[in-house]
């Protein structure tokens, strides 16, 4: 592989790793045929990001495919980096842009080394050799056509909005209906509402460059990432696209610069309550589009739809359809019949795969060995999704109202003609801190859901036929996550203890 | 012991066997700050000027210049003074008025010494508030000679400050090391660091118009600890060329010119000794 940023793009790429470094702390990169994908997904995987520079941002671009001296089995490059190595190198970028006239990027198979070689003013060369490991592809599923809210922004709008809230919140909910988009800061419930700042902010429609407001709905995610986004588009002035759907459904914020590059940042968003049913309509999306969601990565302009992926839920076609009216028949078709093509390899994946959630799998086997029978079979639970599957997560039929949902997608060399999936470990789209026990008068609406429809939520209406074949009594999903996903365990905890305070007043005086 | 009586017999310029007097206060303490990575300095006052050294581990010397031709006033009674004094408690003083180079104001400086055992004593004004100090000198310590001769040079690169001072501040911390190869061939100048994140080159071409004058005579690799060299970088900064030499032991000299806000010159030089294990083959 080898390719070279010419001058003038330096900032642009530098600034790329930058805003990458501040979602995840590994880059995974890939050379593609149609470009150069840098991606990361942070810790809990509630959020994933991916820049693909084409070809035509380069001054030379040599994805190393067919190169002579490399291995068969990695024919290309599949590696992640530690986000300290590569800022490292674009560590300073107001200093590159000044000095760096072009940066080579090479991989030197004999050293196991990723090299960048900065040539700068005055005949100096700067090297860095960066060790790296060889790893599956990150991939996440996720659809942007199908969404039917989107707005399109300049970024100086977003960063003043953004601007309005404190350093240390946590998370936003943008509120949006036809009339007004509202930024709002997200409070989780506190025991004194009144001890908390709230900031709402406003928007009207006319002030963004395109809106559609699919949807009325309410979406939280977190504000730290969106400001590593700005950090990025800021640079670019490019317009920054966000397409979401509603609560629990991930939220994608891209910056799209023709055909040079293109970024996208998918963040899971907080699914509360209310609209925790609507989690099911995940599985609507089915493999289908995960699979033209795999083809993503080879065709810069495909839109993805769909962030679950379901092996076998080609139903999910239907249902993409009737949700949304939205026409991209076309699109889905594709998607089926590569997807009916590809299941066979998803048996294999699953087979392969061990489950990253063990305790479950019993009941994800067996929704998934339904899947993989009937391919129309919508089979999901939003639980976890073991096996190669490109497990969503939602905590859906636990009592935790929260629900982010993203799907991510590891996978490994491409089999012929198909997307990358050799890999693929379930993703925990579980944002960490909030497993909301708090709202209690919910709780029991919560475990009549639970016991009765899996999800199949009464209120909401606009999901539907699922036919979840997820396990009624199956102890509630957050707590056996918390033993899966890492963070995750920490901010349980600590939520569990801070609810427990709450719960146990006296325990502070104890001390 | 009274310090107000200690300081008005200080000021009596009889007593005193170094009286150093400038207008400009910037002028020393910019340059001492350049050295400054240890507590304590010593400082050797001759007619020629001062020189302030530092020292650590035994292994890295930093000598601050300031000739005598940077005071508007210079007197000396001996010819060699020496006494060692807190550096830090010197720059807090000379830099009593703040640091900023702001709006022309000045603080202009007069120092005397009694001589052994008196305290060296400082009088600052500016803008006509008048600040002094007594500041105990302390039982000079034998500095080190690295024995750094012109003779022995073998490498010895000139070169303009600006591009080092990126690869410097650059420095991977993580490296223990900072290797310096000078060779008549290419890549004639490299500065490597070994870090976590991986290896790290910066290659200086002989032909580079940054390059004032280039005489290596055989290729040498020397490594030095990095946390030694680092200090340096502050030297760098406010230097506008460097002079890098390795002799024969692979000890390295590097020499900073600096030019002060009165656009005269002084020198800061820092001489370490090389890392051992140089011969790993790793590179």
């Amino acid at each position: 592989m080898k390719c070279v940023v010419p001058g003038a793009n330096i900032k642009v790429f530098g600034r790329a790793v930058h805003s990458l470094s501040k979602i995840g702390e590994e880059l995974y990169i890939e050379p593609l045929d149609h470009g150069l994908a840098l991606r990361t997904v942070n810790s809990s995987r509630s959020a994933y990001a991916c820049f693909l520079f084409a070809p035509s941002f380069f001054q030379h671009y040599d994805d190393g495919v067919g190169d002579v001296s490399s291995q068969d089995s990695d024919d290309t490059l599949r590696c992640k980096i530690a986000m300290k190595s590569i800022l490292t190198v674009f560590r300073s970028l107001s200093t590159m842009e000044k000095t760096v006239e072009r940066c080579k990027i090479k991989l030197n198979m004999k050293d196991s080394r990723l090299v960048f070689q900065l040539y700068c003013r005055h005949g100096i060369v700067k090297t860095h050799n960066l060790a790296f490991i060889e790893c599956e592809t990150l991939q996440a599923v996720f659809s942007k056509d199908m969404c039917p809210n989107s707005l399109t922004a300049c970024s100086k709008l977003l960063c003043d909005a953004v601007m309005n809230f404190q350093n240390n919140q946590e998370e936003v909910t943008l509120i949006v209906n036809p009339e007004k988009i509202v930024l709002k800061n997200y409070v989780e419930d506190e025991p004194d509402p009144t001890k908390v700042m709230h900031t709402n902010l406003s928007l009207q429609p006319e002030e963004f460059d395109y809106c559609q407001i699919g949807v009325d709905t309410e979406v939280t995610f977190c504000l730290k990432e969106l400001r590593a986004i700005l950090g990025f588009s800021e640079v670019t002035t490019l317009p920054v696209t966000l397409k979401f759907e509603t609560a629990g459904r991930p939220i994608v914020f891209s910056i799209d610069s023709d055909s040079t590059f293109e970024g996208n940042f998918v963040l899971a968003t907080l699914a509360d309550q209310l609209t925790q049913s609507q989690a099911p309509t995940q599985s609507r999306s089915t493999t289908q589009k995960s699979r033209s969601s795999m083809k993503q990565s080879r065709t810069p302009h495909s839109r993805s739809t769909m962030m679950n992926h379901r092996p076998g839920n080609g139903g999910d076609n239907r249902s993409n359809t009737r949700n949304y009216g939205q026409s991209n028949a076309a699109e889905r078709t594709d998607g089926l019949e590569e997807f009916m093509n590809d299941e066979n390899d998803f048996d294999e994946m699953m087979i392969q795969h061990e489950t990253t959630i063990n305790h479950r799998d019993q009941t994800n086997i067996h929704n998934n060995k339904q899947t993989i029978d009937s391919k129309h079979k919508h089979s999901e639970d939003l639980s976890v999704r073991s096996k190669g599957d490109n497990s969503v997560v939602n905590s859906k039929g636990d009592h935790s109202n929260i629900d982010y949902s993203m799907e991510i997608m590891r996978s490994a060399s491409p089999t012929a003609g198909c997307s990358k999936t050799n890999e693929e470990s379930p993703v925990i789209p579980i944002l960490g801190s909030r497993v909301k026990i708090t709202d209690r008068s919910l709780d029991e609406t919560d475990i009549t859901m639970e016991d009765g429809n899996h999800g199949n939520d009464v209120d909401n209406q606009d999901n539907n036929e699922e036919d979840d074949e997820y396990i009624p009594g199956t102890p509630p999903a957050k707590r056996f996550r918390s033993l899966f996903f890492g963070s995750q365990d920490l901010t349980q905890t600590q939520h569990k203890a801070s609810t427990s305070v709450v719960l146990a007043a006296d325990s502070d005086d104890d001390e | 012991m009274p310090m107000a009586l200690s300081t008005q017999t200080a000021t009596d310029d009889d007593q005193n066997i170094l009286l150093a007097r400038i207008d400009n206060a910037r002028s020393v303490s910019n340059i001492l700050k350049a050295i400054h990575f240890k507590e304590t300095a010593t400082v050797f006052a001759s007619p020629m000027g001062l020189k302030v050294t530092v020292e650590d581990a035994k292994c890295i010397q930093a000598n601050a210049f300031i000739q005598e031709g940077i005071f508007q006033e210079y007197v000396i009674k001996e010819e060699q003074i020496t006494f060692k004094i807190n550096l830090t408690i010197l720059l807090e003083c000379l830099t009593i008025f703040g640091t900023g180079a702001v709006g022309g104001s000045c603080t202009s400086l007069k120092m005397c010494y009694a001589g052994y055992g008196r305290p060296l004593v400082l009088m600052l004004e500016e803008e006509g508030v008048l600040t002094d100090c007594s500041i105990k000198t302390l039982e000079p310590d034998e500095v080190l000679d690295f024995n750094f001769s012109s003779t022995n040079v073998i490498n010895k690169i000139i070169m303009k400050s600006e591009c080092l001072k990126e690869a410097f501040n650059e420095l991977d911390m993580t490296s223990d090391v900072l290797e310096f190869l000078m060779s008549p061939d290419a890549p004639y100048l490299r500065l490597s660091t070994f870090g976590n994140a991986g290896s790290t080159h910066s290659d200086f071409p002989k032909d580079s118009d940054m390059m004032e004058s280039f005489q290596c005579a055989q290729t040498q690799t020397n490594r030095y600890k990095v946390s030694l060299l680092k200090p340096s970088v502050k030297a760098l900064a406010l230097s506008s060329r460097v002079s890098i030499r390795t002799d024969n032991r692979g000890f390295l000299s590097l020499q900073y010119m600096i030019k002060n806000e009165d656009g005269q010159i002084c020198f800061v030089e820092y001489y370490c000794a090389p890392d051992e294990d140089v011969d790993d083959p790793e590179h």
